[in-house]
């Protein structure tokens, strides 16, 4: 049964189409690559879809329930969660209070609850020091925060914007796949945005390519690899 | 046991601070309740500046807890204990419905509002003559505790408890994880279920209500006021000063930068009368660019530093 799904959504900025008539959905328990060249509009549609951003047109429903036009807290309460490309960590926060956020305000913990929950989530991603500052992490680590944080939530649908980059792959694909051992556990549906193609092919079972905001191929990443529309947006037309 | 160590210490300052009125006549009592209203206020500046909100209002909720307080005795005939609840319930319904419109602005349109918002109540206060008394202010018929100064002292630092209390409690409970997220980060709050409205409206609600009491303590511990004395911007000035001194998005930084602040104003004021405000300013502009964090927020970097040193050494 489709968790998440989306109806022609669209967003345009005074004009200019970041995400045009975009329908998709996402399963239980599913890991989907989200793909596309540059200014595709991948972050755009992953801010409509978590309620950062209000789209234009369209319609977006989770488990049934219509949430186009809902808050982004109702939406991380009701179980999306998202990381963001760029960090956001709670810098006059301890790194354990950082994940604890997610628990105690998506889930409603008390504070004991919340820390003994970010604490385990913390250890599967293997992330210690968990009294530090956050301007005493690593990128990595800092990275890793950000998806404890996001998992704190108990999500079941969650979003990875470009997660790991500026990581090396290796990084990358360990801080993945350990995100998706605890997908399958949950039966959380995973959305992965990434650049480094080798991560997608491994990691995700089905692959959505935007361009220019529009979705132009969808399937394996096989499949997908090997559309001519697909090889364009990457290449140009004049190849 | 530190915890232990650190709460016995708290209800020995505590008992020494109640004890007061046993070795202090009336003038250092009267100073002490001066402090202790700044402490408050300033305090609860600081409560609300922890979401990132910088309030110029504070002076105005505190003038309008004391017409509030003054007008239901003189007009409602409550009881004057009564009328310092019913000033703080005042000012957080106003609060409350004020937060509406003024809580979705941020940083300084939020402040300039309050600013203005504060001169309302003034000029509001001064202008319904019949009512308010006009710019000559009310007199009370009698002081509370019939102006027994020991009596005036407790209440006053009754309020000063809860104020301590409630920023305690918002430091300890999850309003410290909300307010600090929305502080850092609103985009990162809002997409960990923090809603941001919701947290602002309370702190901004209950900090008001906090001012308002104050006001009301005021008020009923002199018998009057007028609108330059309750909108006095001395009332918010100085707890702002005193905060920044101390060090700010904590309970203890006001409280520090109050007892120090507070005992040099009244030298000050006695040295030079009405230039007092001038050096608060001349504080707070060092204060901003010199430490930031205030005298805790230093003394915190002198601890790390001094570990970090030793940590070296071995």
């Amino acid at each position: 049964m489709s968790k998440l799904e989306t109806v022609g959504l669209t967003k345009s900025f005074s004009g200019l189409v970041a995400v045009k008539d975009v329908s998709f959905h996402m399963d239980e328990g599913e890991i989907l690559g989200i793909i596309g060249p540059n200014g595709a509009g991948k972050t755009t549609f992953i801010h409509l879809v978590s309620g950062i951003l209000m789209p234009t047109s369209g319609s977006i429903t989770f488990k049934g329930r219509d949430i186009t036009y809902a808050p982004a807290h109702v939406r991380s309460r009701i179980g999306i969660a998202r990381t963001y490309q760029l960090i956001h960590p709670l810098e006059n926060l301890k790194v354990i209070e950082n994940v604890m956020v997610g628990a105690v305000f998506s889930k409603d913990k008390s504070l004991k609850a919340a820390r003994k929950s970010a604490e385990a989530i913390c250890a599967e991603l293997e992330l210690d020091g968990l009294n530090r500052d956050t301007t005493q992490l690593s990128i990595l680590e800092i990275k890793k925060m950000e998806i404890a944080r996001a998992l704190a939530n108990e999500p079941e649908v969650l979003f990875l914007d470009e997660v790991m980059a500026g990581l090396n792959s290796d990084e990358t694909k360990q801080v993945i796949a350990t995100v998706q051992r605890i997908a399958r556990e949950r039966k959380m549906a995973v959305g992965v945005v990434e650049h480094v193609m080798g991560v997608i092919r491994e990691l995700t079972e089905r692959v959505i390519v935007l361009e220019a905001g529009e979705l132009i191929a969808e399937g394996p990443y096989e499949t997908v690899s090997k559309d001519p529309r697909v090889v364009e947006a990457y290449l140009g037309g004049a190849a | 046991m530190k915890l232990k160590g650190s709460y016995i210490a708290v209800v020995a300052a505590a008992a020494i601070v109640i004890a007061f009125p046993a070795f202090l006549g009336a003038y250092p009592l009267n100073v002490a309740r001066s402090v202790m209203t700044y402490m408050a206020l300033a305090i609860s500046w600081d409560m609300l500046l922890r979401s990132g909100q910088i309030s110029f209002g504070i002076a105005g909720l505190f003038g309008l807890g004391s017409y509030a307080s003054a007008l239901a005795v003189l007009r409602g005939g409550m009881n004057p204990f009564a009328s310092v609840l019913f000033a703080a319930a005042f000012a957080a319904l106003v609060a409350f419905a004020l937060g509406f419109a003024i809580l979705r602005l941020r940083a300084m349109y939020f402040s300039i509002t309050t600013l203005a918002l504060m001169e309302i109540f003034r000029i509001v206060m001064q202008n319904l003559h019949d009512f308010s008394g006009g710019p000559e202010g009310v007199v009370l018929p009698k002081i509370i505790f019939d102006g027994y100064s020991p009596a005036l002292y407790w209440l006053c630092l009754g309020g000063l408890f809860l104020t301590i209390g409630v920023s305690w409690y918002f430091e300890k409970s999850k309003m410290h994880l909300a307010l600090t997220a929305i502080r850092n980060d609103e985009t990162s709050a809002r997409s960990n279920g923090v809603n941001i409205f919701k947290y602002l409206l309370i702190a901004f609600v209950a900090t008001s209500a906090l001012q308002g009491m104050m006001g009301a303590i005021q008020v009923q511990s002199y018998g009057f006021t007028t609108p330059d004395t309750a909108f006095d911007a001395n009332f918010l000035m100085l707890p702002m000063a005193m905060a920044l001194l101390g060090g700010i998005h904590s309970t203890i930084g006001p409280m520090a930068g109050a007892v120090l602040l507070g005992i040099a104003s009244e030298w000050l004021k006695l040295k030079i009368p009405y230039g007092h405000l001038v050096v608060y300013g001349v504080i707070i502009i060092l204060v901003i660019l010199f430490m930031p964090q205030g005298l805790f927020g230093l003394a915190r970097k002198a601890m790390r530093n001094r570990r970090k040193a030793g940590a070296n050494n071995e």
